[in-house]
């Protein structure tokens, strides 16, 4: 169908509204001097860059992406189940079980995490990653699970009905029916589980102060070197972008 | 072992994981309240707490800028959502950009724009009023509404299918005017969504603090700030404190959820 | 409350596909007409039109003597059955019926009363305070005929209203629909895609075919005489047969038969029902299959080598397959589609 002129008018304005601080972000990243009261900057080069991908800052790239990769494949392996429960419908009253995953949402992560620092101290899990996986856990298992749910259902269900009765093997149903339908969601939940603990802050904070992650590092630059500040942040969207990417192309597909 | 329990067996893992993580974590948050490290349990934390100015000042801040950005986010993205129902994917794409971005990053970004000296200002030639440190939180709520307008009017584009479209020509036939509809047909629709986004959107405002350290005034913070402070100072004490603190949070939080639920089921017959 | 409907050349493009493409039909005040074509036709789309829910890009739809282009859907006085229901989850039953009366500001008493009345006719009386998730399908498909009926329209637009019924079910549902467009003399335009349906409904049936009425007329007249190839394949003709007729006579398998018309190539519709197997028919035949479906035998036959007709025969006279057969062609078997001398 075209798209009506006030339509178009409407995607310009979202598009600058939303493109234009990330523009900045990049300019910033890359301006070795840009002093006011100047709209350009005086010098471009990569101090900041370089400041971002080298000492404590890669420490905390590496730390950041362990910790995400751990923690959603941790919450994955624990929302399977329960996700095609729940999709499929099959508790009679589920209200208890959403209650219970739907909490940690409700409460403020660094509040969770504060709490968990008082048995961490005594279980020497205070700025450890495990500890960091485990505050990150709480938060990421209700968003995985929330994903994750809405990739199982009736119709699955009765593919995977159709696969057995074509004299598949459980496992070559699981391979060729259940996987590839689960696929879509399953990467969202993956996508959705790893953004969320990449972009953790209040509870990373609170049990895990001593080996910061990305966010812990970025924060005392935003006043103190807006260019490092600014390349640190550009590696702190970079999965972002690459969700957005790949959600547009799954988008175009028909799969 | 029956279908029965074997469904029931299968939301164990994750269940219990969250509630022993979390009900461990909200039972730590209350033992550090109450039992200081080195002495006898006692209500002291909390009665200093409810006595400190500035704890009470951030409260009300907190409250302020919470209400303020729900609020706002929940009437734009309303009001977007209905503009950009009829409209193209490439338009949604577009909404969802901000979605996955990080608020701290959000939050960077509007420094790097809006503080004194910055690129909005040297644009303008100034600013009328200052954005970043502004003491009511001006600039914290903008950066909320930024953040969390897109993902609420995303939320209620999904609630607002050809289904729905088809419903409200059924009712546009039947000689229901275009005020109505809205107020018949989608409303219904789009009620669930909406307080559960703004519940989620609230509850996030309450206890995040990277925003408002990077963008609020030096004073006063939000509660979170307010704990983040006190573990900085006396270690035994301030423990407690921030989890007093943060327990308030959490336990506004679970009203404003008790309060959502029945909105969201009110009206229904 | 009843109004004539007239559709004057409209024209509609969708997604720059056009899809009606200067449509004019008329339906009478007070009776039922039904539109039936083949998918993509543009039937529903014409009901959009009609509805006010589509612009046409030009043409005039009329209701009443008044032209309602422009006019909002709301206040046009023509209310739908869609192919899907479409009621409001979150509303019960009766007030889901009661919609039209709750637009127009009436009170809930008044509502509830007058949805009972309409529940009662549509026999779901019991239903009222029910809320809709539970219906079945037919039984939602009921509840927004009542909810059109409350409304008052002047004219009643349905949308395949018995596609998704099993074969009793349809039935009842006929039978519903034509006793209530009977009583209340409503305007009634059914647009399906189902050949039964249509002649079930209608008193006159329109055919549409690629965006233009090809032919109307009553169910009869357009089953019996279709005025192309086109329409005669769409109406279930399988009998399309090259022929040339020369002094009043069609010659089909080499044996001429009585078909009056001027001479010239010409292409025959031969009706399977009105074909007379035995006897002493002039044409003889093989009988390649007899299929029983229920109420008649099918018999398919070949004749003088290329020839294929399609006979459905009473089961008292089916032939079995391999049998060789008498056939004739009375002159009411036979219709000599106007103007198209090539079936191809």
């Amino acid at each position: 169908m075209t798209v009506p002129r006030s339509g178009r008018a409407w995607g310009v304005a979202v598009a600058v509204v939303f493109a234009a601080p990330g523009c900045l972000l990049v300019a910033r990243a890359l301006a070795d001097v840009w002093r006011a009261p100047a709209i350009l900057p005086q010098r471009w080069g990569t101090r900041g860059l370089d400041v971002a991908l080298s000492g404590r800052a890669l420490d905390a790239l590496a730390t950041s992406t362990a910790v995400a990769v751990t923690t959603t494949a941790l919450a994955l392996l624990l929302a399977w189940p329960a996700a095609r429960v729940l999709g499929e419908r099959r508790l009679r009253r589920p209200g208890l079980v959403l209650a219970v995953l739907a909490l940690p949402l409700l409460v403020p992560p660094y509040a969770t995490g504060q709490g968990l620092t008082e048995w961490f101290v005594r279980l020497g899990l205070v700025d450890t990653a495990a500890g960091l996986v485990l505050a990150h856990l709480v938060v990421v298992l209700p968003y995985v699970v929330a994903a994750l749910t809405p990739g199982f259902g009736p119709r699955l269900h009765a593919l995977e009905e159709m696969a057995a009765t074509a004299g598949l093997p459980p496992r070559l149903v699981w391979r060729t029916v259940t996987l590839p339908a689960v696929a879509p969601a399953l990467g969202a939940a993956a996508f959705l589980g790893f953004l969320v603990s990449w972009s953790q802050y209040g509870s990373s904070l609170a049990v895990g102060g001593g080996r910061p992650l990305l966010p812990l590092l970025l924060v005392p630059f935003a006043g103190s070197d807006p260019q490092v500040a600014a390349a640190l942040g550009l590696l702190f969207v970079l999965p972002a972008v690459l969700v957005l990417a790949l959600a547009t192309r799954a988008a175009r597909s028909p799969l | 072992m029956n279908q029965v329990w074997r469904d029931r067996a299968a939301v164990v893992p994750a269940t219990l994981v969250i509630a022993v993580l979390f009900g461990g974590a909200m039972a730590g948050a209350v033992r550090t309240s109450v039992v200081p490290l080195d002495g006898a349990p006692s209500l002291d934390v909390w009665r200093a707490l409810f006595d400190d100015p500035a704890f009470l000042d951030s409260l009300r801040f907190t409250a302020q800028i919470t209400a303020l950005s729900t609020v706002l986010s929940v009437l734009l993205a309303l009001a977007a959502a209905l503009a950009l129902r009829r409209s193209s994917t490439l338009l949604r794409t577009l909404l969802a950009l901000p979605v996955p971005v990080p608020h701290l990053l959000v939050a960077v970004t509007a420094v790097l724009w809006l503080a004194p000296g910055g690129l909005a200002e040297r644009v303008l030639g100034g600013l009328p009023f200052d954005l970043v440190g502004d003491r009511h939180g001006l600039g914290v709520v903008l950066v909320y509404v930024y953040k969390e307008t897109p993902f609420l009017a995303l939320l209620l584009l999904a609630a607002m299918g050809d289904e729905l479209a088809g419903r409200e020509e059924a009712a546009a036939v039947h000689g229901v005017r275009p005020l109505q509809r809205l107020r018949w047909v989608v409303w219904p629709a789009v009620r669930r969504p909406l307080v559960t986004g703004a519940l989620i959107v609230a509850a996030f405002v309450l206890g995040a603090f990277e925003v408002p350290l990077l963008v609020g005034p030096a004073y006063p913070g939000t509660v979170a700030e307010y704990a983040q402070q006190a573990t900085k100072g006396d270690l035994i004490a301030g423990e407690g404190t921030a989890a007093a603190a943060l327990l308030v949070t959490a336990a506004v939080a679970a009203v404003l959820a008790l309060v959502a639920v029945r909105v969201a089921r009110g009206g229904r017959r | 409350m009843s109004a004539e409907l007239a559709v004057e050349d409209a024209w509609v493009t969708l997604g720059g596909t056009p899809v009606l493409r200067g449509l004019s039909l008329g339906v009478a005040s007070g009776t039922r007409s039904a539109l039936v074509g083949p998918s993509g036709a543009g039937k529903t789309t014409l009901l959009r039109a009609v509805a006010g829910l589509t612009r046409l890009d030009a043409g005039t739809v009329r209701l009443g003597g008044r032209v309602m282009d422009g006019t909002p859907a709301h206040t046009r006085g023509v209310a739908v059955v869609f192919q899907e229901p479409r009621l409001l989850p979150h509303l019960d039953v009766a007030e889901n019926v009661a919609l039209p009366l709750r637009a127009s500001g009436t009170s809930k008493r008044e509502r509830r009363q007058r949805a009972d009345e309409l529940l009662g006719e549509v026999g779901l009386g019991a239903l009222a305070r029910r809320p809709v998730a539970g219906l079945s399908g037919g039984e939602q498909q009921r509840v927004a005929l009542a909810r059109a009926l409350c409304a008052d329209p002047q004219l009643l637009l349905l949308d395949e209203p018995l596609a998704a019924l099993d074969p009793n079910r349809r039935d009842e549902l006929r039978a519903l629909l034509v006793a209530l467009q009977q009583e209340r003399r409503v305007t009634m335009l059914v647009v399906t895609h189902d050949r039964a349906e249509a002649a079930e409904l209608g008193d006159r049936v329109a055919l549409l075919m690629d965006g233009r009425i090809v032919q109307e007329g009553e169910p009869r007249a357009l089953f019996e005489r279709p005025a192309s190839v086109a329409a005669a394949r769409f109406l279930g003709m399988s009998n399309l047969i090259a022929s040339t007729v020369r002094d009043g006579r069609a010659v089909v398998g080499g044996v001429p038969f009585d078909c009056p018309g001027p001479d010239g190539p010409a292409t025959l519709a031969i009706r399977p029902e009105h074909v007379r197997l035995g006897g002493d028919g002039p044409l003889r035949a093989t009988v390649l299959e007899a299929v029983y479906t229920g109420t008649a035998v099918r018999v398919l036959l070949s004749a003088a080598g290329a020839l294929e007709l399609t006979v459905t025969v009473p089961t008292d006279v089916a032939p079995r397959a391999g049998e060789v057969v008498r056939v004739d062609l009375p002159p009411r078997s036979l219709w000599r589609i106007p103007g198209e001398a090539d079936p191809s």
